[in-house]
């Protein structure tokens, strides 16, 4: 029992998982970053992007996280997103015509936080379809 | 006294306008418990993140961050204060709108300069009408709140108060206590006040540890705050969501119990009316015969 800890996982509009884990993956803002047990108290930035995490069981998940964070104090993480998604709540067909909308803005000429905006867009389109298509191979 | 078949046409059109009343009714209704069963799920997230957010400003005390600043360099007259004022899209929900307004209207006797963000078509038209400073671009619906629209508003309201043109964020939207009492409120959402995520009595002997913030206070600030406030913001947008249904409801209610007063005593009208019309014709009846006989 020495090597997991306790992880709690939330969307803004539900509790996404909660219980032990061995090991958090997650996307921060330098490069990807992953958790063990008795990790340093730490709180990161988290980006959008894929977690990984392998349960107390040895199960492996894989889920597309937007913005957020990430806490670890005293062995106990939780992880804050607006939106966390498992690979078969992804609507494939949708998140493709997000990314091409978002590409297809990025052509234009746009203000700073509009060109933001569709980043952010494209990023969290890219995720998710990278993330279902992990899961069928 | 009116003639029975006046009354009749009376208590038709009440009848039908009582269907309409009830029908609405049950369609708030329904709203209002999916709109309660949304507002509960977030909850979790919310809390929690409302204590992560405490949890490292315990921590770090002396953060200085753009987003907590009170910009007192701004004297009084002269602060740019934007209200994001939360209405229906429709009427027909009692008191509703109308406290909404009354309380933005008193907001804005205060001083400095006001911006209206007004949500929902009832408020739009009423301060569309008024001379008052209000963002026209600001077009969203309040019905079926979600949290897309609730981060397309924060995004737009943190560019706002990060690029200097407001240095006050307020919120005016209506809180339900418990089934019967609604309550219109104004919150603060930027500048963030430390004091409110700071619980009043802190025992002396906990134990602070230290936590890394990676990369670093800042960033993760920058990332936190705006979600934070997407949540509030989320959460507001619900909570007004399930009021107006609320209202709306009770709204319904009282009418349809009117209309059933209204049918009752109309009904006792009706009756009266038409027994005097044939005690009338009976009165008639025999004193035609009567007058018959005794010729």
């Amino acid at each position: 029992m020495t090597d997991t800890f306790g992880l709690e996982i939330y969307a803004s509009n539900k509790l996404v998982y909660a219980g032990r884990a061995r090991k958090l993956v997650l996307p921060a803002v330098d490069g990807e970053q992953a958790l063990l047990a008795h990790h340093a108290n730490i709180v990161a930035a988290v980006v959008p992007g894929e977690i990984r995490f392998e349960s107390e069981d040895g199960v492996q998940s894989i889920m597309a996280v937007s913005n957020g964070f990430v806490e670890m104090v005293n062995n106990r993480a939780k992880l804050f997103c607006l939106t966390v998604e498992r690979p078969e709540e992804i609507d494939i067909r949708r998140a493709e015509e997000a990314r091409e909308r978002a590409e297809e803005q990025l052509r234009q000429k746009q203000s700073i936080q509009e060109y933001h905006m569709n980043q952010m867009a494209l990023a969290r389109a890219m995720t998710r379809l990278r993330v279902t298509r992990k899961q069928d191979v | 006294m009116a003639n029975a078949k006046e009354i009749q046409t009376r208590m038709k059109s009440i009848q039908d306008t009582m269907k309409i009343t009830n029908a609405m009714y049950m369609i708030s209704s329904s709203k209002m418990k999916k709109a309660k069963k949304v507002l509960e799920d977030t909850e979790p997230y919310f809390y929690n993140m409302q204590a992560a957010i405490s949890r490292i400003l315990r921590h770090v005390p002396d953060i200085e961050h753009p987003f907590f600043s009170v910009r007192h360099l701004v004297p009084v007259n002269e602060r740019k204060i934007g209200c994001i004022v939360v209405t229906g899209d429709k009427g027909m929900a009692g008191a509703y709108n109308h406290n909404v307004q009354k309380l933005t209207e008193e907001f804005m006797e205060g001083p400095g300069h006001y911006k209206l963000y007004v949500l929902g078509m009832v408020g739009r038209q009423y301060f569309g009408k008024k001379k008052v400073d209000m963002d026209g671009s600001f077009r969203y619906t309040v019905q079926k709140p979600t949290m897309h629209r609730a981060r397309l508003i924060s995004d737009e309201i943190v560019r706002a108060f990060l690029d200097r043109e407001l240095d006050e964020i307020h919120i005016i939207f209506t809180q339900m206590q418990n089934a019967a009492a609604l309550e219109t409120v104004n919150m603060q959402l930027l500048p963030l006040k430390k004091a409110s995520f700071q619980p009043s009595s802190l025992p002396v002997d906990i134990p602070l540890e230290e936590i890394e913030l990676s990369p670093s206070a800042d960033v993760v600030l920058d990332t936190m705050i705006p979600n934070y406030l997407t949540g509030v913001i989320y959460g507001c947008l619900v909570e007004a969501y399930a009021s107006e249904n609320n209202a709306r409801m009770m709204a319904m209610q009282s009418s349809t119990d009117s209309a059933k007063a209204m049918l009752k005593d109309l009904s006792i009208q009706y009756n009266r009316a038409r027994q005097a019309a044939i005690t009338q014709e009976i009165t008639e009846v025999i004193s035609g015969a009567k007058a018959q006989k005794r010729k």
